[in-house]
Parts: C-alpha cells; sequence; structure tokens
C-alpha cells in the first residue's frame, strides 16, 4: 500500500509540474503541428505522381500503394508515422528533468525518502509516457480534421475494429515507454544537461532518420529498409498503419510487430532500471 | 539514557587516498543535540552522510537508533529526518504539497496527512504562504519549510547539515528556536553540522571539534572552554622578542605563553588584571607594542587551541573539497558515457 501511495504522489508531482510550465506544453505541442501543416503539406509525394500525364489511374494507385505500404497517400502514411515521431522527441524532456532536478536538490530528497529506485523511477516513468499518449492522439485528431478542411490528412481507408483500436493505444503506449526508459537511464546516469542534450540529439536523429517513420517504404533502399524494419518506431508505426490501411503490404499480422516492439520496450525498462539503481545507491 | 547515535572508527577515503573522515567514534544520547563543528572540508558532511546511509564507509561501523546504519539503510530512512544545507524543497510546487509529497513518502497515514501538514505549516509559521509555489519565499521560508520536510513523519534522530547557512542573524535565531522547541516537544535527538561557533556555543549539549577528518575535541561547550584555562591576552609587538617572551612566562598569574605568527598568546585566569603588567613588562624591556587585546574563553579560542590555527568561515577548498569533487566529476563523466 505504502509503495502504491510513494508512485502516486511521484506521479502527482509530475503531472503537477508539467500542469505548471504551460511553455513545455506549448513547445511540444508546436513541434508536430508545424510538421504536419507545413512539411506533411509541402513534402506531398503523391502530389509527384498525380501530375505525371504518362500515367494511368490504375499506375498511379498502384505505385502510391507500394511506395505508401496501402496508405492512400503520403499524407496519411506520414501522420501515422509522425505518431512514432512524437513518442520520441516528446519523451526526451523527462531525463532532462531527472537533471535538472539533481541540479536543484530535489533528487536528492527524494533519494534520502525510503522511495526506493524502483519508485523513483517508475512514478516518472508513467507520468512521462503520459504525454507522448496525449501527444500522440492530438496528431491523430489533427491530421483527420486537416482532410477535412480541403488539405492533405490523414485517410483511415479500412474499418478500425476494437481489437484493432486497442494494438495502437499499446504500440503507442510501448514505444513511449522504451523511449521514456532510454531518457530516464540517461538522466540519471548525466549529470550535465549540455551532456545530456548531446547524447540525445546524437541518439533522436540516427533513430528516426533509419525509420520507416517519415521516409516512404518503397523509395527507401533495400539495406535502409533492413535496418529500418528492426527500428522500434518503425515496428510502432507499422502497427498504426496496419490497422488504418490493411496489412496487404506487410509480412506479419500487427500483433508480432508488438511482440517486437514489446521486446525492446522491456530490454530498455530493464536497463533503465538497473542504471537508476545503481545511480541512486549509496556513493561507495 | 540510552545512544541514539553510535560511531565507531569512521573511515572514508575518496579515491583511495584522500581521507575525509579518518577513523571517527563518538556517542550521542538521546534527546541530545550534538554539534560537529569544523571548517570547510573537515569532514563534517562526509560523517553525516556516512550516518544517513548517503554514503558507504571504507571502514567503521554505525548505529542510529538502535538499527546498524550500513545493513538496513532503508529502515533507517524512515526513521530519521535529514535537513541539507542546500533546498531541496520542490519550487515548482506549494509549500503543502511539498509537505503532501514528503509525508507520502515517509509513510504518514494517509488519514493523519492533513492535520500533521497543517500542524507543521503552523509551527514553523508557513500557514499564510502554504499554497503559494515555493519559488515565491523567501530563504528564511525555504529553510523553515526545509525542516518541516524532515520533520514531517516524526523522525526519532534529526539531522541537520548546516542548515542555517546564508541566512541572516536573525533567521538564524529564528530557526533555532524552532529546532529548540521540538526537541523539547517530541524528545528527538539532534545531530548538526555547523560553521557557526556562536550557534554550536548557544545550541549544542555536546560539542566535537573535527579537522582534517579527525575529532580534535569532544565535549559540552562549557568543558571545552575550560580546557583553555581562562582568558588569551594576545599581545602583538611591533618586533618579535626572546626577553618578551621569558618576561611574560615570568608574570604572576600567567598559565601558559605560546606563538602565533609574530603574535603571543597569554593564558591567565584574570586578563583584565593582566594586560597592564604586561605593558608595563614590555616598557621595561624597551620592547614596543603594536596591539594587544583580551578574549574571554569562546569557541573561537577553542578551536584555536585545537587545531592550531584561526577559525575562517569562509575557507577555501581543502584536499578533501577537492577530492569530493574530483570523485563526482569523474563520476559524471563515466555515467555520461
Amino acid at each position: 500500500m505504502s509503495a502504491v501511495r510513494r508512485w502516486a504522489a511521484l506521479t502527482r508531482r509530475e503531472l503537477l509540474k508539467l500542469s505548471r510550465n504551460p511553455q513545455a506544453i506549448i513547445t511540444s505541442l508546436l513541434l508536430p503541428i508545424l510538421y504536419l501543416v507545413l512539411f506533411g503539406q509541402g513534402f506531398n509525394f503523391t502530389n509527384l505522381l498525380n501530375s505525371n500525364p504518362f500515367l494511368t489511374p490504375a499506375q498511379k494507385s498502384q505505385y502510391l500503394q507500394q511506395a505508401f505500404l496501402g496508405a492512400p497517400d503520403y499524407f496519411s502514411y506520414f501522420s501515422a508515422g509522425m505518431v512514432g515521431f512524437v513518442a520520441v522527441t516528446a519523451t526526451l524532456f523527462v531525463g532532462a528533468n531527472v537533471i535538472f532536478d539533481k541540479l536543484f536538490g530535489s533528487l536528492k530528497r527524494v533519494a534520502a525518502s525510503p522511495a526506493t529506485a524502483t519508485d523513483i523511477f517508475g512514478a516518472r516513468l508513467v507520468a512521462g509516457s503520459l504525454q507522448p499518449v496525449g501527444l500522440a492522439f492530438l496528431v491523430l485528431g489533427l491530421s483527420i480534421l486537416l482532410g477535412n478542411l480541403g488539405l492533405a490528412g490523414l485517410h483511415i481507408s479500412v474499418a478500425v475494429s476494437v481489437i484493432g483500436a486497442a494494438e495502437v493505444v499499446v504500440a503507442i503506449l510501448l514505444l513511449s515507454v522504451m523511449f521514456a526508459s532510454l531518457f530516464l537511464s540517461l538522466g540519471f546516469t548525466i549529470e550535465q544537461p549540455q551532456t545530456y542534450f548531446a547524447v540525445v540529439n546524437a541518439i533522436n536523429l540516427p533513430v528516426l532518420l533509419t525509420s520507416a517513420a517519415l521516409y516512404p517504404w518503397g523509395l527507401m533502399p533495400v539495406w535502409l529498409q533492413t535496418i529500418a524494419s528492426y527500428n522500434p518506431v518503425t515496428l510502432a508505426v507499422w502497427v498504426l498503419r496496419i490497422n488504418f490501411f490493411g496489412d496487404a503490404f506487410y509480412a506479419y499480422p500487427a500483433w508480432v510487430y508488438l511482440a517486437g516492439l514489446f521486446v525492446w520496450a522491456v530490454a530498455m525498462f530493464s536497463v533503465a532500471t538497473l542504471l537508476t539503481r545503481r545511480a541512486l545507491a549509496p556513493r561507495k | 539514557m540510552a545512544d541514539a547515535i553510535i560511531a565507531q572508527d569512521l573511515t572514508k577515503t575518496f579515491n583511495g587516498r584522500v581521507k575525509a573522515v579518518d577513523g571517527v567514534s563518538f556517542s550521542v544520547k538521546e534527546n541530545e543535540i550534538y554539534g560537529f563543528l569544523g571548517p570547510n572540508g573537515a569532514g563534517k558532511t562526509t560523517t553525516l552522510s556516512l550516518l544517513t546511509a548517503v554514503l558507504g564507509p571504507t571502514r567503521g561501523r554505525a548505529t542510529v537508533d538502535g538499527l546498524d546504519v550500513f545493513h538496513d539503510p532503508h529502515e533507517l530512512k524512515q526513521r530519521i529526518g535529514l535537513v541539507f544545507q542546500e533546498a531541496t524543497a520542490d519550487q515548482d510546487l506549494t509549500g503543502r504539497e511539498n509537505l503532501e509529497l514528503a509525508a507520502a513518502l515517509f509513510g504518514v497515514p494517509l488519514r493523519e496527512t492533513p492535520a500533521r501538514v497543517n500542524e507543521l505549516l503552523e509551527r514553523l509559521a508557513l500557514a499564510d504562504s502554504a499554497d503559494r509555489l515555493v519559488k515565491t519565499y523567501s530563504g528564511g521560508m525555504r529553510r523553515r519549510l526545509e525542516l518541516a520536510v524532515g520533520i514531517v513523519h516524526s523522525p526519532r534522530v534529526l539531522f541537520l547539515d548546516e542548515p542555517t547557512l546564508g541566512l541572516d542573524p536573525q533567521g538564524r535565531a529564528g530557526f533555532w528556536k524552532i529546532v529548540s522547541e521540538l526537541r523539547r516537544d517530541t524528545g528527538m535527538t539532534v545531530f548538526l553540522t555547523t560553521h557557526y561557533l556562536d550557534e554550536a556555543d548557544g545550541m549544542c549539549d555536546r560539542i566535537a571539534i573535527i579537522d582534517h577528518g579527525k575529532i580534535v575535541a569532544e565535549g559540552t561547550p562549557s568543558q571545552l572552554k575550560d580546557r583553555i584555562g581562562g582568558d588569551v591576552v594576545t599581545v602583538r609587538p611591533t618586533a618579535t622578542s626572546p626577553s618578551l617572551e621569558a618576561a611574560l612566562k615570568a608574570l604572576p598569574g600567567v598559565t601558559a605563553v605560546s606563538t602565533q605568527d609574530d603574535t603571543y598568546r597569554v593564558k591567565c585566569p584574570s586578563g583584565d588584571v593582566l594586560i597592564p603588567k604586561i605593558v608595563g613588562a614590555a616598557t621595561n624591556l624597551g620592547v614596543s607594542i603594536a596591539g594587544i587585546s583580551l578574549r574571554r574563553p569562546s569557541l573561537d579560542e577553542v578551536f584555536l587551541e585545537f587545531t592550531g590555527r584561526e577559525y575562517r568561515e569562509d575557507e577555501g577548498p581543502t584536499a578533501t573539497d577537492r577530492a569530493v569533487f574530483m570523485t563526482r566529476f569523474q563520476n559524471s563523466r563515466r555515467g555520461s558515457r
């Protein structure tokens, strides 16, 4: 009971702090909105094919389907990828907050209490994973809205079942847990914010650029496809795309990719728990 | 009365070479206020960190409230309160929220929490600002909040690590008044480290003076002052003179004469009677006196007596400070790889 209370109290602390930092909330909202409204509209490969007079409508459709793995257009494909993108970018702040709590002394206070390393890590993981889930649904909602405003938007081409919707939520959650664990472990082991952001940048960009979040799959070279197929961002995004656009272009059903993502999340969670325990243990 | 804290041969070495704490042994009785006094880098905070299981020892053992510190740190944390020298309260939370968080972490029963939080806010004069964010608090309010957070679970032993550092005299006096009242009302034992000699003198039942990681003197403030042997007259001639030193030693009532830099420290039971005699002896020898002063027994004198140097509250970093810094720096670099 006391452990549950400690978790609840620490999670409440994180959420209170977040709610009192509107700049952080606005900034985290701004990035996906800019990507959807500017990048997604301007970088719409679909227009490139549609403007080609030598292709028949059937050929165009075939090319599009192969390039975007069943998605009707690039924006639909891209908006599902943006969900993976925000799971990475929104969770990096959980690690930064640990470093600032170390610098401002509040982590020292919590570490001197009977709260265990698991309590401290777990509460931050819960709070840190909730924000990307919220942002993910904002991205999906905004993408659908843009389509209804006459702009490029998300067009879901198959009926999403209850199980499919659950798979989408679990995929977003697992990806958030995985990256929140990664960034928390960095936060607990790194002392300086400058070092932390340098390391995070060195991780973020390669992770996103070796995933199928933004690139059209059909245009990626085979070697990059091979790397991307093991990338957790790709696995999560594929779960979304299968449920939104059908599984005709995928080798396995969604649950297989979910299982892969689960392995990633458990592995990262285990490493992060270990590192946090070491960081919070009495210094030798 | 039983011992609330027992330390035996506590030793902490950083980097395998710098001994921050070197074979420290002492005991603190229940309900006692015990002060650890020393300059920067003397080993005060390291000793406190060992007793609160923040640091592991290189050697030695310690019990707090009957509990082996190094074998059951989790249980230990339930029983002790700890007030750090730096601010640790969350600045983006209100005072009340900080206390509620601490109450949950330290296992104060949920039903009792609101009453306990309100009681502490009242007692520490924070009730009017309880629902304001801590970042708007003054230095004195933050220190009082730190104390409230440290005692929210009614600990049996309270550790205070230079808790009034940076406070003005009024803030310090107010803080210590509250600690005295808490000790009286709750029977808790208090272990404190401090820079301030006057605080140690006024607050502590017993004091240990620590220097270079070793306890160099221990006792009640009056016992320590008695060991000085009365007043100290400091004589600074314009030039050192062996004949003046001999003359000072020969004066009636002088119990000891020592030299430090270019001054003589003359111990005697009554300094005001001795000063005219010192001036007379110097005049007879043709030695000019540039300065002469009388110091009544104080902890400053005690410190000088046992460490051989003047007390400085703003001493620069010592070898221990540098070793601790380097250890943390290297750990952080290792962690970031």
